[in-house]
Order: structure tokens, then sequence, then C-alpha cells
């Protein structure tokens, strides 16, 4: 779409400051290309030389940016001295990237990040006047209530405020910033941080001077440039934390992943080594169902992983890497316990518990404690329940056993089970922790859920003459599909991250003989412990691959008897 | 259908409801229950078995004569029930029994009694096929030589008002007197062994900055994905909801390197920063200030009002519930992370801890003490806890909202 000649030569008549402004902006577009130019062909030229302490991936990059970024500012240069708008948005785009990257560096520079450690020594010096902060909130909250005489409200308002105020200046004191600031100041040797300082109120004067209202007139900016720089704006730091903290990392994981790295030492590429050592198998056939491995299998590359018998003829599987496929058959074997049980029942109860009567509330509230509370406490409480001699998980089994003795004659024996220390056990009690743990937050789901299927349907149904059960089974569940959906999703996807759970309760880690190795386990040992980060990288890709393809079942199978009532 | 019985099933099928439901709250609460009386007990109490869930400790008395107060015990004098103090305990007591009519026993201790005969001569005499010696007992004035049938230890246990009533009992069967007390020092011992006040102000400055922080992000994001057109914005919404499927395993190996490459390994940055901005935040956010009227925003823009007051005075105010249940999702998920604080931040630096950090360490250094290992618990559970009972409505938002209705 284009715009007549006529509008785009209006001519704004610019007051002598915004004259003066822009003028500088072209001045310091053109410094800033060349400085960009300069240092990009610095950093171009001594590419091979070890002695700058910058990465090999970063110093690529910032040769890509600075020398965009020079172009852009030369591009800005032109645009802006010929009023067009999109100089002003490049301009703006330019500066707030200069900005943002000045300050982020000078924090970092003025070790300021690092000085968080000491803000949680001094935290609790603040406390008393987050209190009071806090109280100050109250005191404007309570205020509100004074609707109808605006002048009291006003008072409070101005009570609140100048409480918070206060509480917040003298916070920053008791929490040190008095010798926060002393540090600051000692850390600026050397020119470094005062080209950053510089370069923070430059940048930062020049993007007031483009923003502001006059400036954007005499560029012809329109409303939707306007909008859209606003948009930009607002997502920024968003957009940032998004960038350097998820995309990049994601990017780097599958790199890595074709990788040997050691987190230290050694990043060489190896193509899909990582993949191929870990999802090496192999099947041969046996002579006889207790025939040595070594004898079919190169001991060597594989260990025996299982046996098994198909049509007479027994045949063992190897795997190279039989950690890693134990910990595969762990987790879905735990999938397989924990998922069904913390499920169903939460339907069941769901399903209960929204009738009318009362105190539903109350229940609602006791059910979902357990999910506050973290996993690591948690599991400590457990791991004392389960012991073989104290623990009171042993105990009412005991009472109960001897409760069927004395009801029946019955002479059943005390199992007295060694939860955690039976390789064949400490699985299933984890299970049945994660299921105490679970159910009442997908309880809460699927309460939210039934509550929003319409009551008309349940009428119809009982005009038509279905009994509960029937109303149930065919009004309930296909409604309530898409809860179920999501709480089945949501429960697999935790599930299939068992870590915390194991780390605490199981010790040595991955429980007895490997029997509670999860696939989380696994990575952590290789790339926290053996540091193999490497293959740690390419365990969690496949991880990931599992968990998508669990998914996408799962929802192929809600499509499908979805449709049915669509 | 008769009304009545239709009344009676509808009883029975509420009473039934509601067994189920207790029953099954009863089995929610427990564990925390036995958490927070298990952190009150004395150290000795809590290996008991069979296990009592209250913390009790045994009570002691003075008894006169004697200088440390001693445990009291029941003890059965002469058929009545008292309470002894336990003056001396592992007595051998032999139980004598005439061989002339061996089933009544008599037992004394065995320093007193003397052999028949002489400890040079003692007579014998032929018991259950064995030639068993014969000790000079003392039965209501006379001496009746007898022969020992068991040898046991007692305990002796005098009345404290009047030290010279005994009685000899076993030690071991018998019942101590307990009350029910509490020993909220263990809270005091967990905070001295583990620092753990540190790994709390730790922990809340983490929480605090983190759910500021991802407030203000996922406000502001909310805000430009909602109301704001820019190019790109709809492509970019959904590579932000398809990254919410993710799992963090994924992440961890080059964030990990990051943190290495910034210097930020083990420090408490590397549990703030990374986690200042949230998809699942943003995508509340946007899907609350969609709900918005976009007359208003239009007023305001009309009155002159600039994009950051519109959002500030209007949008956020309108949509407190929203962040109040953001604020809470994030407090959980922050105050309880456990696995990236794990791999930050090493064991040994205990100054940059948090709660769930210092419980791992703690569960290895008082693993036979279950009375503390239960109390950091209990530090570490109870803040969310509280917060959970006052604010309960938003965290069950925080669990609905993230998709139910579709």
């Amino acid at each position: 779409m284009t715009t007549p000649a006529l509008s785009l030569r209006y001519q704004h008549i610019e007051d002598t400051r915004t004259k003066l402004l822009l003028n500088i902006a072209v001045i310091w577009h053109v410094t800033l290309a060349v400085i960009l130019a300069v240092g990009s062909t610095f950093l171009l030229v001594s590419l091979a030389d070890a002695t700058i302490p910058i990465a090999g991936g970063m110093r690529l990059f910032m040769i890509i940016s600075s020398a965009l970024g020079a172009v852009g500012s030369v591009f800005a240069a032109r645009f802006i001295a010929k009023r067009d708008h999109r100089g002003r948005m490049l301009s703006l785009g330019i500066n707030y990237l200069g900005f943002v990257l000045c300050l982020i560096l000078d924090l970092h520079i003025l070790g300021v990040y690092i000085g968080l450690d000491v803000l949680g020594g001094t935290f609790k010096y603040g406390l008393p006047f987050l209190l009071l902060a806090f109280i100050g909130y109250l005191i404007g909250a309570w205020g509100d209530r004074y609707d109808n005489d605006p002048l009291r409200q006003q008072t409070f308002r101005k009570i609140s405020r100048v409480v918070m105020i206060a509480a917040g200046v003298l916070w920053l004191f008791a929490v040190g910033l008095v010798d926060g600031l002393i540090a600051l100041f000692a850390q600026f040797n050397g020119p470094l941080p005062f080209i950053l300082t510089a370069g923070i109120v430059v940048f930062g004067v020049m993007l007031r001077g483009m923003w502001r209202r006059p400036s954007a007139e005499a560029m012809h900016a329109k409303r939707q440039h306007e909008e859209a720089l606003s948009g930009l704006l607002f997502l920024s730091p968003n957009l940032f934390g998004f960038l350097l903290f998820f995309a990049v990392p994601l990017l780097f994981s599958l790199l890595v992943s074709f990788t040997n790295s050691d987190a230290v030492l050694k990043r060489d590429f190896i193509g899909l080594e990582n993949y191929r050592q870990l999802l090496n198998l192999t099947v041969q056939p046996l002579a006889a169902p207790d025939q040595a491995a070594n004898q079919v299998l190169d001991i060597k590359v594989f260990n025996e992983l299982a046996r098994f018998n198909l049509f007479g003829q027994n045949y063992v599987i190897g795997a190279e890497d039989k950690l890693f496929w134990l910990a595969l058959r762990n987790t879905l074997l735990y999938c397989l316990m924990a998922v069904p049980f913390s499920v169903i029942p939460a339907l069941l109860l769901a399903t209960l518990m929204n009738s009318k009567i009362p105190g539903m509330h109350f229940f609602r509230a006791i059910y979902f404690l357990p999910s506050v509370a973290a996993i690591v406490g948690i599991s400590l409480i457990w791991q004392w329940l389960y012991n073989a001699t104290i623990g009171y998980v042993n105990y009412f089994i005991t009472l109960f056993v001897n409760f069927v003795n004395q009801l029946s004659g019955a002479a059943l024996a005390d199992p007295k089970i060694q939860w955690l220390s039976d390789s064949r056990y400490a699985l299933i009690a984890i299970a049945i922790m994660a299921i105490w743990s679970t159910i009442g937050f997908n309880i809460v789901l699927f309460l939210a859920g039934l509550q929003s299927i319409p009551r008309d349907l349940y009428e119809a149904a009982t005009v038509d003459g279905a009994s509960p059960t029937q109303q149930f089974l065919k009004v309930t569940i296909p409604m309530l599909a898409p809860t179920t959906f999501f709480v089945l999703v949501t429960t697999t996807i935790l599930a299939m991250q068992l870590f915390e759970q194991v780390f605490i309760l199981t010790n040595p880690l991955g429980g007895p003989n490997n029997s509670t190795l999860s696939l989380v386990v696994y990575l952590y040992q290789n790339g926290f412990q053996r540091f193999r980060q490497g293959y740690a990288s390419a365990t969690a890709w496949v991880l990931f691959i599992v968990i998508f393809g669990l998914t996408l079942f799962q929802y192929r199978r809600q499509r499908k008897t979805g449709n049915a009532y669509e | 259908m008769k009304p009545k019985s239709y009344k009676r099933i509808r009883l029975i099928r509420v009473t039934l409801a509601y067994v189920v439901l207790t029953t099954v709250a009863l089995v929610m609460l427990f564990p925390f229950i036995y958490m927070i009386t298990t952190s009150l007990k004395e150290p000795k109490d809590t290996f008991n078995y069979p296990p009592r869930l209250l913390p009790r400790e045994g009570v002691t008395t003075q008894v006169a004569g004697k200088s440390d107060p001693l445990p009291l015990y029941y003890v059965q004098v002469d058929g009545q029930d008292k309470q002894y103090a336990l003056l001396e305990s592992n007595i051998r007591i032999g139980v004598y029994a005439d061989p002339n009519s061996p089933d009544t026993t008599y037992e004394r201790p065995s320093k007193d009694v003397n052999p028949t005969g002489g400890y040079t001569n003692q007579k014998t005499v032929a018991f259950n096929g064995k030639d068993e010696p014969l000790w000079d007992i003392e039965v209501d004035g006379q001496v009746i030589p007898m022969v020992q049938v068991r040898q046991t230890a007692l305990g002796r246990f005098v009345n404290p008002q009047n030290p010279q009533e005994e009685v000899l009992q076993n030690v071991r069967l018998s019942q101590p007197v307990q009350n029910v007390t509490a020993r909220p020092q263990n809270y005091d011992d967990v905070v001295k062994l583990q620092n753990m006040d540190r790994s709390l102000m730790n922990t809340m400055l983490v929480t605090i900055l983190v759910v500021l922080g991802q407030l203000t992000t996922s406000v502001l994001g909310g805000y430009a994905f909602a109301r704001l057109r820019f190019p790109g914005r709809d492509v970019l919404f959904v590579v932000y909801l398809g990254t919410m499927m993710i799992p963090f395993v994924v992440l961890i190996t080059p964030l990990y390197q990051m943190m290495v490459s910034v210097g930020w390994v083990d420090r408490l940055a590397a549990l703030i920063l990374p986690w200042l901005f949230t998809a699942y935040g943003t995508f509340l956010m946007r899907q609350a200030f969609l709900t918005m009227p976009k007359e208003i925003e239009e007023a305001a823009l009309m009155d002159g009002a600039s994009r950051w007051q519109i959002l500030l005075r209007i949008f956020v105010p309108a949509t407190v519930p929203a962040l109040a249940t953001l604020a809470t999702f994030t407090f959980l998920y922050a105050w309880n992370s456990f696995f990236w604080p794990l791999v930050i931040i090493n064991t040994g630096n205990e100054a940059n801890h948090v709660l769930t950090l210092s419980l791992n360490v703690l569960r290895g250094r008082a693993s036979d003490a279950p009375n503390i290992i239960l109390a950091g618990a209990a530090i570490s559970i109870i803040p969310p806890v509280l917060l959970y009972i006052l604010a309960q409505r938003f965290f069950v938002e925080s669990a609905t909202s993230s998709g139910v209705k579709g």
C-alpha cells in the first residue's frame, strides 16, 4: 500500500531542539558504525589469537553482531538524515540493544550478580522492614474501603505510600546498601567499567532523544509504528530471557549432544556417536536357555540385558549401555504404576466430591495440601514412614495382618517389607509416595472439569431414564475428556522425569541394585558425577523424544474418542 | 419409589461418601502430622516400637537422698499400681523354689542369698535329674533350703516420698511414666547444625526476586501479546507455547556450561536470573488481559494516556486474581525447586544453600535422628503451607488455570 507522495513529504515544523537532537543522532550513529566496524574487523583479524579470553562461538557471535550493528547504524544515520521513519526504528532498536548490553555487562563487571550472595547473608536484617512495607500496603488496602469518603481514602493512601517508601529505604540500609555501594565503587578500577557506564548513559540519552513525541513526529512515525515499538519494548525483558536462557541453551543442548563435552576441557564433534552408544542394541539367538552370553555377544561392546523365548527359540538381548535401558525400563514401569493410580482414583474421588454435600471445600483443601510441600521434604518424611522396623507403613500392615488373623483365624505372616532396601519393592515404594502426593492435585483438576459440565446434560439423561452409572459413563467421562487428557499428560510427563524422590530416598543413588535408576537420575549421574555432558545431553534428547511420543500417543487417542462427541 | 426408602438410601450413600472422603483426608494428612510430632520428639523416643505418634518424655522425680532426678516407672505393689522411681538397675535376682513344692517361687537378690552349708561345702539335692545346689532362703522368718530355678536381673524401684518402700521389678518390662511433651529445641538444633536460618534467608531472597521478576516480565509480555500488534507476534506466541512442552532436563547441560562460562556456578545469581522469565506466566497474563474490554483502553488512549500508564493503572489492578495465581505458582516452584540448585551449588558451599539443598545435606548428616531431619523438613514445608492456608483459592486456581478448560 503506497501512501500518496503528498503526505510523505508533509513538512513538520521542527523545533530547534528536535533538530539538534536528530542531528546529534546522525553523528552518533556514524560514530557508532565506525566503532562497531573497527571492533568487528579487529575480532575477525585476531580470530586465531588465543590471548583474548573469549570462546570461539562467542567471538563469532560478537563479530557478526557488531558487523550487523555497524551496517544498521549506517542505515540509521542515512534514514534519520532523510527523516524516514525507518531510521527512527533502527535507531531505537540499536540504541536499546546497546543500552541493555552495556547495562548487563556493567552490572556483571561490577560484580552485582555475584553480590546477590552477600544479600543472602544480610537479608535477615531487612526482614522487619519488609514487614513494615507490607503493613504499609495493608493500610492502603484498608483505606480502599472508604469509597464514600475520598478525603479519608486519600489520607490512608498517603500514609500507606509514606510507610512503604520509608520501609523500602530503611530496608536498603539494613541489608547493607552503604557497604554495597562502597564495594561497587571500589570495582571502578580499569577502563571497562567506565566505558560501560558511559555507554549506558549515551545509549540512554539517545533513546530518550529519539523516543520523545516531537522527535517521533519529526520522523513521520505513524500510530502502528508506535504500537509495534511499544509491543517489542514491553516484550523485550521476556524475550531476552527467553532467548538467552531458553532458546540458546536449547540449541546448544542439541549441539552438545553431538560432542563428547565434559564441560571443562574438551568438546570435540563426534556426530551421532552418543546416540549410537545409547541406543545400541543387538539380539542374538541362543543355542540353549542357559548358554553364556559372551559366546554370542561381543562382550567388549555389549552387556547382557535380558533373555527371552520366542516360538521355542531362545534369544539374548545385548545392549551397549545396559544402564540406559535399565533406566528406561524402570521409568516406564514407574509410570505404569504411578499414573493410572494417580488418575483413576482422582477421577472417582472428584466425582464423589462433586455432589452438593457440605464440606467439600474443606476436603478439597486437605487433598491439595501434599502438592504444596516440596518433594524433598515429602521424601524425607516417607523415608521414615518406610523404615522397616519403626516405620508406620509396616506398623499399619502389622496391625492389619493381626486384625485379619484374629477375625478369620488365618495365620498370615507379617511381611515386614524392607521397603527401600529391597530391590523388588523400592520402585513400588516411590510410586506409592508419588501417588499420594499427586492425587490431590489431580482431584482438584478433575473437580474443575466436572464443574464445567453443563447440568442440563445430566437432567436430560435422567429424563431419558439413565441410571447414575450410565450417566457417569456416557455423560461425565466423555465431557471430561479434555480434562482427563490434560491430567494424564501432565502426570505422565512429571512421572517420566522422576528424579528428586530417587535422589533423596535411595543410597546408593539409583536404589538397591539399580532398581530405582530412572532416566533423569541416569542423566544426572552421567552429566554431573561422571561429567560426560555430551552423553547426558543425548540422553536428555532421547528422553524428550520418548515423552513427546507418549504425549502424541495420548493426544491421538483423545482425538479419536473425543471426535465421536463433537 | 417410596420417599422414605429413597431418603434412607440417600442417607447411606452420603454417609458412605463421607467415610471414604474422611479416610482419604486422613491418609493425606497423616504424613504431615507425623512430621510435626516427630520433629518435637526426644531422640530416644523416635525409635520406639510400636511407633507412637505423640512425642513423649520420661517423667523424672526427686528422691530424698539422691542428687539427680530419677526416672519414674509404673510398678505393681501389693496388687496396686503405683509410680516408683528407678534407683538401681541390673540387680542380679535369683528365682528360688523349694524342691518339694517347686510351683511356688521366691525372688531374692543373689548377693543376699547364702548357700546352704556354706560356700565351701554347699549342699546339693537331686532336682529334675540334676544335682542342684541348695540355697538358704528366708521366708516369713524361716530359712528353707531351695534350688535356684533361674536367674534374672531386676531393678530396684523406690517410693519417691518414702524411699524405704521398695520393690523389685524387671526394668525392661516396666512401663516408664511418660508425659506428652514437646521438644521444640529440635528446631533450634537443626538450625545450628545445618545453618538453616541462612538457607531460609537465601530461599526467601531467591523466591521473592524470582516471583517479582516473573510477575514483571509476564505482565509486560502478556500485555504485549494481548494488546499490541508487532510483526511476528503470533508466530512468536506459538513458539512460546511450544516451549512449555520441553522438559527442563533438556536444557540443564548447556545452562550449566553457560553458568560456568559466566562464573555463576555456586552463586545465588544462577538460581535467580535464568528464572526471571516464564512462558507459562506470559501465557497466563495474556489470557487474563485478553478478557479486558478494548473500549477502556481506547478511551484511555484518546485521553492521552501512555501504554505504560494504561497497563499499570487499568490492566494490572483489574487482573489481580490472575497475578496472585501466577505469584503462588511461581512461589511454589521457586521455594521447592531442587534439581537445578543441586546441580549448580556445590554441596560444600553451605552459605549459598537453599532449603531443599540443606535438607539434602541434613539427610546424610543426621541420618539417625529423624526428629532433627523432620524438624528441618518442617521448616521447609511450613511457610508454603501457611501461605496456602491464607490464599488457598489462588493455589487451586494456579492448578486449574493451566489449561483444564482446553
